[in-house]
């Protein structure tokens, strides 16, 4: 057999093995998809059975993800879409630290790999013997961690250090020995340390079950066929991304958009986007937008990515799976100076939860004018309210207005964009706090007309009985939710103290009696409404 | 009996303890007819049978169909829209446009009522003024059903008693439901929507209950029983007064057969997997009983009473298979269903399904299927082969790769079952029943690493076993928010036999709801008269070790204490009927007689009655004694 013919044998094989394995690809994929999605809703279930913090427990602010050993996310059980594709940062952050198999770190420094000082993101280097097979990572919003405020979540901080303690990638565990003394000085910077020390206890253990379920995939299916498994469900993901993109290919166009203020002053803070699907890839160049400000409306980069993906994946269906394959679809540019894409020092509370809303708002917006079906604007905030008193704080968002589409009417009362938390009880909040909530109702006509109207917001009135400082981080309080082809804007959020209206962003002392009243925001509606000339 | 969409089962236990199990079609058009039919099916003589349970999916669909009563809710001014505030979870997480179920009681039917409780007691008081008001307003909109759910009801119902006794005197015979007579626990979203759930269903269950009732009386049969989610029995009138108590009636008696036969078997902490035709569900056995916890939503309605705990997937015998725009296999959650059902059942059908998957591979043989339907392989494999071309795959690793794509689902679903209740597959027993299950049970318990199956005798009919086996159970509850610490024994057995008084039952047993401070989950233990705070505090933090994998240095209270009156259900033996037809070692048929003498080894397929068992290479079948097999690794001790 000659040299050539011994080459083309082997290319022949070789063809003949890629093929067989497109076809096994094929007909495994959904199995590979439920396989590694039951890991991540694994690590979920254990996170939420054992949290402490209502904040986790209840209203689910967390995430858990898995990651093969070269950084690449597999599978990620969100609740919450902030969360989604932020956590590859996290694992980067990691890897630059050179972990070592069994290492388990703690993060939350917006600069490497966190998102805002409250989200404690822990990654377990997951030990295969003497290599790290892959990563288990939990993102869990606490309710304390220290700083200024209680809660963590201030108005008017101008630098990351006044949020909170501030956590680089740190070993919370060496090859699978705890580092005691470094917990202790994380739990000596926070207001409620034992309520951390219990959620931070239900993150390591489903840090543990990621890892025992990735462990045990491997085992099954061998280092060299998992690796094939990951980069075959990637590839899926992206390829349903692209397909979804090509039926707008060539789309383009511009938008504009504003935050009320960064927390320190009312002025416009203006976002712009030039937006573009190209070659099956949505490219989003944010120039124009506003530098870094003053206030904490920053956000860092992952922040962004997470809001471009959160958008990307409401055009998709429900059943691609959430890995790091979609992802690759989004290419994102940004000025070096840029609020999108904030740097130290910068302080970033609100830009998680209020600048991720306005991403999603002008991406939505840009996507509409460049011809793709989308809904209207929604209530575009969270309506963040933070009450704290002698020896108590309470948290909570509100819902708002959905904004209405071609297909219906904008859903009521609900959150939209990048968070899905649950309320919280009215009777469980008066026995655990000393606020009776007066009014808890739809904020009935506050959705924009149209021919589908825009859901509307609620009205949430809390009568405090204690003497308190309440925090308003909220937004839509000037500008409305827009309504499309024709609909009508949406309500404005209005916040009341005794009936006065409050800034967007504020901080009061109340004493008791004081009522404040929340009312959020409606959506826009969609098409002019019938009758209306 | 249990009465399914597609089969209507029936399991009779003799005096002796004997089953004499039936599988005829459903009737969906009139329910009624099936029921009797089967019992004639039966042939017991008139006046023979002493009880009849059967499980119904009336209260399901009911709210399925949004087709119950018009009911009017009196709910505290101020808090007047907690059926559409809901929890604020959006419908999807990112399907924007989609929409919750619409409340059962739209706002215009909602009645605000003057009044104000808070943890402090009584803010505003009910008025004269203000209950003539509102039962004015009630009337007039033509209420069939009134529902009153008030703020902290749970504490003090005052109010919620003094209105409804107001709309009863206003209008005699008015159907009135207070929330706290439905459920007195904390939570005022959950509360509401369950009584609302109760008035709403309450009036269809009581006519379809007559109806049932008299066409079954009429064939000489006794009234019938019904099985409540919470896994007990209970007879037809009491039944109609716990209308949201039945919501769940349907997959209960599957898990509560399945207890049955593991306890029999001689283990005690299983998942269940029932396969039907459209779906799988999932259950959990702990401690030789079917879990049972408050929770579960049906359409979009929550009701948080006790129901056992099952959790559903469409994955099932008719899910069909397809290739999506990824060019990926997939398979679900659309179904054939019965009509047309699998391409192989030769009923219309085309698109290739689970179940042709299996006739394929030949795990699923020549002979017929349950309730005379005759297979046609070829169009089983005319399908899967359609479906294999499009992909560019060959057929029989397409076939493989469905039922694998089916199995995951289902895996998936035992896995959330399990590891939200802190339970470990490793250390459980899968037990496989309903007309799919023993078709997979090999590889779920491989997916799961599960060491060991059991398929129970009558596995196509368990759930009708479980409903007649079920004990009669009727349950009582009360709030007790209260710490441990300031819960002596005196109050607490006055308590106990507060609830105990209003019930009847041979066998008593409480438990409380009990959690640490400040949480907002609660975990159940056992107590009872005698105990007093501190047990329940020890057992709590136990519970909660056992469930969590921790326990905290922090004050636990009470939220809620229940209590379960129950007599025993019927008796019975299970054992191979010597009677019956000898196992046929050519044909691997079983038909519940005289077993083979050696295990049979994988892979191998073994007719059953009304259910096939595929015994998968590695595996081994061991004939059970009691009926039913066991099934084991090659190798296994």
């Amino acid at each position: 057999m000659s040299a050539r013919e011994r080459a083309r044998e082997r290319a022949a094989a070789g063809a003949a093995a890629a093929a067989s394995t497109e076809v096994s690809e094929r007909l495994e994929l959904s199995v590979w998809a439920s396989t590694v999605a039951m890991i991540a809703e694994e690590m979920g279930a254990v996170l939420v059975r054992g949290a402490l913090s209502p904040n986790i427990r209840e209203r689910r602010d967390a995430s858990c993800a898995l990651f093969d050993a070269e950084g690449r996310m597999v599978a990620q059980a969100a609740h919450i879409p902030v969360h989604l594709g932020a956590l590859p940062e996290s694992v980067r952050a990691v890897r630059a630290a050179r972990p070592r198999p069994g290492d388990v770190f703690l993060l939350n420094s917006p600069w490497q790999g966190g998102s805002h000082l409250p989200d404690l993101t822990m990654v377990e280097a997951i030990a295969d013997g003497d290599r790290v097979a892959g990563f288990a990572v939990v993102r869990a919003h606490h309710a304390d961690v220290g700083g200024m405020s209680p809660g963590s979540m201030p108005q008017g901080a101008t630098e990351l250090v006044q949020e909170g303690l501030v956590l680089p990638p740190v070993r919370l565990e060496r090859a699978g020995v705890p580092d005691t003394e470094l917990l202790a000085l994380v739990l000596a910077n926070v207001r409620t340390p034992e309520e951390r020390r219990g959620d931070l206890a239900a993150q390591r253990a489903a840090c543990a079950a990621g890892a025992a379920g990735w462990r045990s995939l491997l085992a099954r299916e061998g280092r060299e066929r998992l690796g094939m498994i990951t980069a075959s469900l990637l590839d899926y993901a992206e390829r349903r991304a692209v397909a979804r993109l090509r039926a707008f290919e060539g789309a383009h166009a511009t938008a504009e958009d504003a935050l009320e203020g960064d927390g320190v002053s009312e002025h416009d803070v203006p976002l712009r986007v030039q937006l573009a699907v190209r070659d099956g890839a949505l490219h989003l160049d944010f120039a124009g937008s506003s530098p870094m400000v003053r206030g904490n409306v920053n956000c860092p980069i992952q922040v962004t990515r997470a809001a471009a993906l959160f958008v990307l994946r409401s055009l998709l269906d429900d059943d691609v799976p959430t890995n790091e394959g979609i992802a690759r679809a989004i290419h994102i540019v940004t000025p070096d100076d840029c609020c999108l894409a904030a740097r130290a020092p910068a302080a970033v509370a609100a830009g998680n939860v209020e600048m991720s809303q306005r991403i999603t708002d002008l991406l939505f917006a840009a996507l509409d004018a460049a011809g793709v079906a989308v809904p209207a604007q929604g209530q575009g905030t969270m309506n963040n309210v933070t009450f704290g008193g002698a020896g108590w704080t309470f948290y909570e968002t509100l819902g708002g207005g959905q904004g209405a589409s071609a297909q219906g009417p904008g859903p009521d009362a609900v959150h939209v964009g990048m968070s899905n938390t649950r309320n919280t009880p009215i009777e469980s909040l008066e026995r655990a706090y000393p606020i009776v909530i007066e009014r808890y109702v739809i904020r009935r006509g506050s959705g924009g007309a149209g021919a589908h109207r825009g859901g509307d917001g609620v009205v949430r009135a809390y009568r405090v009985l204690a003497p308190c400082t309440v925090t308003l981080l909220t937004e839509r309080r000037r500008r409305a939710p827009r309504g499309a082809h024709g609909g009508a804007d949406g309500a404005c959020g209005e916040n009341r103290l005794n009936g006065e209206l409050l800034p967007a962003k504020c901080r009061r002392e109340l004493v008791p009696g004081d009522v404040l009243e929340i009312r959020t925001p409606g959506g826009g509606g969609w098409g002019p409404e019938r009758g209306a000339t | 009996m249990d009465v399914g969409g597609t089969y209507t089962d029936l399991a009779a236990i003799g005096a002796d303890g004997v089953i004499t199990a039936r599988k005829v079609l459903s009737t969906p058009d009139d329910q009624g007819v099936g029921v009797v039919e089967a019992l004639r099916a039966l042939g017991a003589p008139r006046g023979a049978v002493e009880r009849f349970v059967h499980g119904t999916t009336v209260v399901t669909n009911l709210l399925l169909e949004r087709t119950g009563a018009r009911v009017v809710l009196c709910a505290t001014a101020g808090a007047t829209d907690l059926l559409e505030l809901r929890r604020q979870e959006r419908a999807s997480l990112y399907d924007l446009g989609a929409h919750h179920p619409a409340p059962l009681v739209p706002p215009e039917l909602v009645v605000p009522v003057p009044e104000r409780r808070t943890p402090a007691g009584v803010q505003q008081a009910l008025t004269a003024d203000g209950v003539a008001e509102v039962v004015r307003e009630a009337l007039a909109r033509g209420p069939d059903v009134v529902v009153v759910a008030l703020l902290h009801a749970y504490e003090d119902a005052a109010h919620e008693r003094l209105l409804a006794d107001a709309l009863r005197a206003a209008r005699p015979g008015l159907a009135v439901v207070t929330a706290t007579e439905v459920l007195p626990e904390i939570r005022e979203y959950e509360r509401t929507a369950t009584a609302v759930a109760e008035g709403y269903a309450r009036p269809g269950v009581a006519r379809y209950l007559e109806r049932l009732g008299a066409r079954v009386r009429d064939a000489g049969f006794p009234a019938p029983a019904v099985m409540t989610s919470g896994g007990g029995m209970r007879a037809a009138d009491e039944a109609a007064r716990h209308a949201a108590s039945l919501a769940l009636s349907g997959p209960a008696g599957g898990v509560v057969g399945a207890a049955a036969v593991l306890r029999a078997f001689g283990a005690s902490d299983a998942l269940t997997i029932d396969i039907g035709g459209t779906s799988a569900d999932a259950g959990i056995i702990l401690g030789g009983e079917a879990l049972v916890e408050p929770g579960g939503t049906i359409a979009g309605v929550p009701i948080a009473l006790p129901r056992v705990l099952v959790e559903t997937v469409s994955a099932g015998g008719g899910s069909i298979a397809w290739r999506d725009d990824g060019g990926a296999l997939r398979v679900g959650p659309r179904s054939a269903g019965a009509r047309p059902g699998p391409a192989a059942f030769a009923l219309g059908g085309t698109e290739p399904t689970v179940t042709d998957a299996q006739v394929v591979l030949g795990r699923i043989g020549g002979a017929g299927m349950s309730g005379g339907v005759l297979l046609e392989p070829r169009r089983a494999h005319e399908a899967v082969g359609a479906l294999a071309a499009a992909l560019g795959t060959p057929p029989e690793a397409t076939a493989e790769a469905i039922i694998r794509a089916a199995d995951a689902e289902m895996a998936r679903a035992l896995r959330r079952v399990s590891v939200d209740r802190g339970a470990d597959p490793r250390r459980c027993t899968l037990v496989a029943f309903g007309g799919g299950g023993p078709l997979h049970a090999c590889a779920l318990a491989d997916a799961l690493g599960m060491p060991a199956v059991l398929v129970p005798p009558y596995a196509g009919v368990l759930s009708a076993v479980g409903l007649a086996l079920a004990p009669e159970r009727r349950e009582e509850a009360m709030s007790l928010l209260e710490p441990t610490d300031a819960l002596d024994a005196r109050t607490f057995r006055a308590h106990c036999d507060a609830l105990a008084a209003r019930t009847t039952g041979a066998e008593r047993s409480w438990v409380v709801r009990a959690r640490y401070v400040g949480q907002g989950h609660e975990v159940e233990v056992r107590a009872g008269p005698g105990d007093a705070g501190p047990e329940i505090a020890e057992r709590f933090a136990a519970a909660h070790l056992a469930r969590y994998g921790f326990a905290l240095p922090r004050a636990v209270e009470c939220v809620a204490l229940r209590h379960v009156a129950s007599n025993p259900g019927a008796r019975v033996a299970f054992t191979r009927d010597a009677s019956a037809a000898a196992f046929d070692l050519r044909s691997r048929t079983d038909h519940g007689g005289p077993a083979p003498t050696a295990p049979i080894a994988g892979p191998a397929s073994l007719a059953l009655s009304d259910a096939t068992l595929w015994v998968a290479a590695g595996w081994r079948a061991t004939p059970l004694a009691m009926g039913g097999w066991r099934l084991e690794r090659e190798g296994a001790a």
